[in-house]
């Protein structure tokens, strides 16, 4: 049995240096898939798409908004050829409804478990036009390592150098952020894995760089110690959210390989400034996360904020403009005040902006961000910091013996396309 | 019933319903029946100890099916949203209240229009 498992492509950022990570969702969902599905994974962003192949069920994972009519249209495509079409993943779930529209099938919810049942039913021919497991989450343990051979490692290098792989240690999250779904997806508990089952598949892993991708590694302080203890033999290297500020956390994150930490930076307090400088303390980069346009944001907060970022020496900086995402409360409040004026969801891509501000128009709202980056990358291009945190991590790998020297076989490849060879 | 102490003055118990995708949901519920004769329900965002759908999302089937428990018909029926203030610096979490209108299709609740209202217009409303 033949299934084409899709990740479909999205229109990146104006302007913005282009990386494309080997995706998550589609990797845990083939882990659950039934022993006789062969799976052939295509992801659009990497590789072109082939419609004109003969798989006997076609999979569309989605995780981002910007990916949904995408999704949509490949599937109408497949239907029009008489195959049977299911939809899983984050924004098949913030999108249900809609893309119901186009599938004969949607999986809401987490699939450790489940799968078998829905291969069944596709064998039988009595695919279900719904399956519902939101709120019904799996037992943490049957999540089992991720099935990253589906991949075709060689289209995540840029230039010989291999991006992360992306990995998670636990799901779910307590708290109720204004811009984030992740509480609709993955429920308001926060479920960590059991730390043997993080080790089985950290050990399997042959990418010594990684990305944790969990909401917050900060949300169980026993259970973040026996992680980053449990990952010290491994001599990973890391790059995860916001880690906790407490000193012996901190300190075995990085005996643990964290390299850098993504960190929301919302105003110009001390708090800010003194958690850049706890995480510089422990070696730990930071990439802060600069989120504009909300209500509390004049043009002058703006500026301010950002004059802030160049004095608390951050590594990186990525701004980004709210975006009001569905099942978020940013959404729900934007929706009752009506001031949501673009509904194209191609637009929700974080860099463009879609509802009226309050303090200011949504034009001026958009010059602002192309300020912000240009700004802070003024007198060291992005490309330049970046490189710098790679020159870290590399020292490191060096010094611990886990360096792999760049694939000079593929040097004139980045994301599967030719560029000019670097010597 | 457990009643979150900084919400009793507009939420007398917890009211469990299902949300979206039959998820179990949760909110504060206050039912007054005015001098009028007209049922004002007040339904509270409790954030954190709702595990489902949020009020908002679920709006319309919800003062549905509050309406129709109450044995209320749309035209006698006074549907307001709150939220509570969560003590948060950001001010999208301060305490808000909006009166939700409808149209009404079937018997049911459709296509929720919201407008804010201070807290004395949620006091005059109680008030009947």
């Amino acid at each position: 049995m033949k299934f084409k498992l899709i990740y479909p492509r999205w229109e990146k950022l104006e302007g913005q240096t282009i990386f494309n990570l080997p995706p998550h969702g589609p990797v845990v969902m083939a882990a659950d898939l039934p022993d006789d599905v062969e799976v052939d994974f295509t992801d659009e962003n990497v590789e072109a798409l082939v419609i004109d192949d003969s798989p006997d069920f076609v999979g569309i994972s989605m995780m981002l908004t910007t990916q949904v009519r995408r999704g949509w249209e490949i599937a109408g495509q497949y239907r029009k050829l008489g195959k049977k079409v299911i939809f899983g993943g984050i924004s098949t779930m913030l999108h249900a409804e809609e893309t119901m529209q186009y599938a004969d099938s949607v999986f809401l919810g987490e699939v450790e478990g489940r799968l078998s049942q829905v291969f069944k039913d596709f064998h039988d021919n009595n695919l279900k036009k719904v399956y519902n497991f939101m709120n019904k989450p799996p037992e943490m343990n049957l999540i089992g390592p991720a099935r990253r051979d589906i991949l075709k490692k060689d289209l995540y290098y840029h230039k010989g150098f291999r991006m992360v792989d992306l990995f998670h240690a636990s799901r779910g999250c307590i708290y109720d952020c204004y811009p984030c779904a992740v509480r609709y997806l993955g429920g308001r508990g926060f479920r960590p894995r059991p730390i043997d089952r993080v080790v089985e598949e950290l050990a399997q892993m042959d990418n010594n760089r990684l990305f944790i991708v969990d909401n917050s590694l900060a949300l169980d302080t026993q259970w973040e110690k026996e992680l980053f203890k449990a990952m010290i033999p491994l001599k990973k290297k890391w790059v995860s959210h916001t880690i906790e500020d407490k000193d012996e956390v901190l300190d075995l994150a990085a005996q643990a390989g964290a390299w850098y930490v993504y960190q929301a930076v919302f105003d110009t307090s001390d708090y800010i400034r003194n958690r850049i400088k706890q995480y510089h303390d422990y070696g730990i980069a930071v990439e802060g996360t600069i989120l504009l346009g909300l209500d509390n944001q004049t043009e002058d907060d703006i500026k301010r904020l950002i004059d802030f970022l160049l004095e608390i020496d951050l590594d990186l900086a990525e701004f980004t403009v709210l975006a009001p995402f569905p099942h978020t409360k940013a959404y729900s409040d934007l929706i009752k005040q009506g001031r949501i004026f673009d509904t194209d969801w191609n637009h929700y891509n974080a860099g463009k902006v879609v509802y009226h501000p309050k303090h200011m128009s949504a034009e001026r709202l958009a010059e602002l961000y192309q300020y912000a980056w240009d700004t802070f990358y003024k007198d060291e291009p992005q490309t330049m910091k970046m490189f710098n945190l790679i020159n870290r991590v590399v020292s490191r790998e060096i010094a611990d013996g886990t360096f792999t020297p760049r694939r000079r076989d593929i040097a004139d490849l980045s994301f599967g396309k030719k560029v000019p060879k670097v010597a | 019933m457990e009643i979150h102490p900084s919400l009793n003055k507009y939420m007398d118990c917890y009211y469990d319903f299902l949300g979206q995708w039959d998820s179990p949901s949760r909110c504060g519920l206050k039912i007054i029946k005015r001098k009028d004769g007209k049922t004002l329900a007040i339904a509270t965002e409790i954030y954190r100890l709702n595990p489902g759908t949020p009020v908002t999302e679920w709006c319309a089937p919800l003062a549905t099916q509050i309406m129709k428990e109450q044995n209320c018909t749309p035209g006698r029926f006074i549907f307001v949203e709150h939220t509570p203030d969560m003590g948060s610096k950001l001010d999208f979490y301060d305490e808000t209240f909006d009166l939700v209108s409808f149209q009404v299709a079937d018997g049911k609740l459709t296509n929720p229009q919201w407008k804010r209202l201070s807290t004395a217009e949620v006091d005059d409303l109680m008030a009947g």
